[in-house]
C-alpha cells in the first residue's frame, strides 16, 4: 500500500531527505576533489588540437608575477586564452593585451627563423592574436573600504557573474557558428584555471566546483576546469588567506619556498615545492 | 635630464638607481639615500651618477637633494617620476654601466630587477606594519639572488654590493634547494594537463 501523502510532510521525512541529500552531496564533492596523489596520476595523452586556458588577473602584485609565470606559455598547446579581470582594473588588462602582444612577437620571430630551418612535419601553429584571446570583466568582490556587511552580497555577485567567462569566451564573430577546432574550444569549458591569489580567484575557483559538482556542460565527466594554484613568491613564511582557502580544493597547489612545502589543505599537506616559478 | 644620460663602450659611467615604489614612495629611502653618508660612500665606489626614482614624493626628493648638494661633487644626481612603462630603459643603463640599484621590496620592483644581473639592495620598509617584506628580502639574501639593505645603513650595503657581483645566484634560478628536481611553470602546466608529447 502506498504511503499516505500528509505523512511526506513529517519532521522525520524532512530530516531522512536531508540526511540523504547531506550523504549524497559529500560523496559528490569527494568524488570531484582532487586526491593526494592527483598529478601523476593524469593518464599522459597528446595535446588536443585546441586547449582553453582561464587566467585569473588580480590587483597590481598578483598581476605582475602571473605574466612572470606565464613568460613561457607555449601558444601551440594553449590555443585559447581568456584573462579574468576585476572590474575597474584597467591596469591588468593593459597588462594582457601586452603579453598578448609579446606572444605575438615572439610567434612571428620564431616563424621567421622556421624559414631557414627545416620544418618537421608534425609541427603545430602557433596561436596568437585577436582570434585566440579574450579579456573578460566581472565584478570585483570586494571594493577597497567596503564594510564586511556587504562583502558577501557583493561577492555572490562576483560569483554569479563567472560562470559567463567559465562557460565560454566571447565571440569575435557572433553571428557564425563555431568551425574551427579553436572556436569550438573557445565556446567550452577551460581545460585548466590558473591563479595566484587575488580574491576573484578563489569565486572563480567556487564556480569552477560547482560546475565540477553539477556536471554543468560535462564539466567534470570530460575533466575540464582543472585547477593550479600558484602562491605569490612574497609569502616565505606563511600562507595567504586565499591560498588557504583554496589548497584543499584546487588539483595543483604551488608554493614558491622550501619552508611552505606541505602547508595547506584540510585533509594534511598538500603544497608542492618545485623551486622559484616567476 | 636623465634621459640624455646614455651608456657608451670604455666609459667610465657607473650609475645607482633608486627605485622607491608607484603607490605609497619609501620616503625614507629617498632620504637615506641621499644623506652625506650614502653620498660619500657612492662617491668613494666610483659612481658617477645618482637616479631615484621619487615617484608622488617629488617633494621629498628636493629637500634631500638641497641637502646633499654640497657633498655631491662630480656625482650626477636626477630623479624621476613614476613611469607606468615600466624601469626597463633604466635598469638597462646600471647593467650597462657596471652599477647597482636599490630598492623598495615590492615583489614587483625584485622580480624585475633581478632579469638584469646586477647586485640588486632590497630595503624593506619596516614602518609598514603587518607585510611580508622583510621576511622576502631575508629569504632572498640567505638565498644569493640579492642584498637586504638597512634603510639607515645604505653605505654598508653598498659596500657589500662590490664584492657580491661576482658571487651573486643567477635568477630565474637553473637550479635550486639541494638535491632536487626543480621544474617551470610551463611544464608544470603540461604535467597538469597530462601533454606528454
Amino acid at each position: 500500500m502506498a504511503p499516505q501523502l500528509t505523512s511526506l510532510y513529517t519532521t522525520s521525512f524532512l530530516i531522512a531527505l536531508f540526511v540523504t541529500l547531506l550523504v549524497a552531496a559529500c560523496l559528490r564533492a569527494i568524488n570531484i576533489l582532487p586526491g593526494r596523489t592527483c598529478h601523476s596520476a593524469k593518464a599522459p595523452r597528446k595535446a588536443a588540437p585546441a586547449t582553453r586556458i582561464l587566467i585569473v588577473l588580480g590587483s597590481g602584485g598578483h598581476t605582475h608575477e602571473m605574466f612572470h609565470l606565464l613568460r613561457d606559455l607555449d601558444t601551440s598547446r594553449y590555443t585559447q586564452r581568456t584573462y579574468i579581470v576585476s572590474g575597474g582594473d584597467a591596469f591588468s588588462a593593459q597588462r594582457a593585451v601586452e603579453f598578448e602582444q609579446t606572444l605575438e612577437d615572439r610567434a612571428s620571430e620564431t616563424r621567421n627563423k622556421a624559414t631557414t630551418v627545416r620544418r618537421r612535419g608534425t609541427e603545430r601553429p602557433l596561436c596568437v592574436g585577436a582570434e585566440h584571446f579574450n579579456i573578460a570583466t566581472i565584478p570585483r568582490a570586494r571594493k577597497i573600504h567596503q564594510s564586511l556587511l556587504t562583502t558577501p552580497f557583493t561577492s555572490l555577485v562576483t560569483l554569479v557573474s563567472a560562470f559567463s567567462p567559465l562557460f565560454r569566451s566571447d565571440r569575435l564573430h557572433p553571428n557564425l557558428p563555431p568551425t574551427t577546432p579553436y572556436e569550438i574550444a573557445a565556446q567550452d569549458l577551460p581545460d585548466l584555471i590558473i591563479t595566484n591569489g587575488p580574491a576573484t580567484g578563489v569565486i572563480v575557483v567556487l564556480a569552477a566546483l560547482i560546475a565540477k559538482f553539477f556536471n554543468l556542460k560535462g564539466c567534470s565527466s570530460r575533466s575540464k576546469c582543472r585547477t593550479i594554484y600558484v602562491e605569490s613568491f612574497a609569502r616565505v613564511k606563511t600562507l595567504s588567506l586565499s591560498a588557504k582557502l583554496l589548497a584543499g580544493v584546487v588539483d595543483r597547489f604551488l608554493v614558491q619556498w622550501e619552508e611552505l612545502e606541505g602547508e595547506g589543505g584540510y585533509v594534511g599537506g598538500h603544497a608542492e615545492y618545485w623551486g622559484i616559478l616567476v | 635630464m636623465s634621459e640624455h644620460w646614455a651608456w657608451s663602450e670604455g666609459s667610465a659611467m657607473k650609475v645607482c638607481f633608486v627605485t622607491t615604489g608607484a603607490t605609497a614612495p619609501f620616503t625614507a629611502l629617498i632620504e637615506s639615500v641621499l644623506q652625506t653618508d650614502s653620498i660619500k660612500t657612492l662617491r668613494k665606489l666610483g659612481y658617477t651618477h645618482l637616479l631615484v626614482q621619487y615617484g608622488s614624493a617629488r617633494n621629498v626628493f628636493e629637500e634631500s637633494l638641497k641637502a646633499a648638494h654640497s657633498e655631491a661633487g662630480d656625482l650626477v644626481i636626477a630623479g624621476i617620476d613614476f613611469d607606468p612603462q615600466g624601469l626597463d630603459k633604466q635598469l638597462k643603463l646600471v647593467s650597462d654601466s657596471k652599477g647597482t640599484i636599490i630598492s623598495h621590496a615590492g615583489s614587483g620592483s625584485i622580480l624585475a630587477a633581478l632579469r638584469y644581473q646586477v647586485p640588486l639592495i632590497v630595503v624593506p620598509n619596516t614602518q609598514l606594519l603587518d607585510n611580508h617584506q622583510s621576511e622576502l628580502a631575508i629569504a632572498m639574501d640567505k638565498s644569493g639572488y640579492l642584498i637586504e639593505g638597512q634603510v639607515n645603513n645604505i653605505s654598508a650595503a653598498l659596500d657589500r654590493s662590490e664584492t657580491f657581483r661576482a658571487k651573486m645566484t643567477t635568477f630565474p634560478p637553473i637550479t635550486s634547494g639541494k638535491h632536487r628536481e626543480t621544474k617551470s611553470f610551463a611544464a608544470i602546466m603540461d604535467e597538469t594537463m597530462g601533454f606528454l608529447d
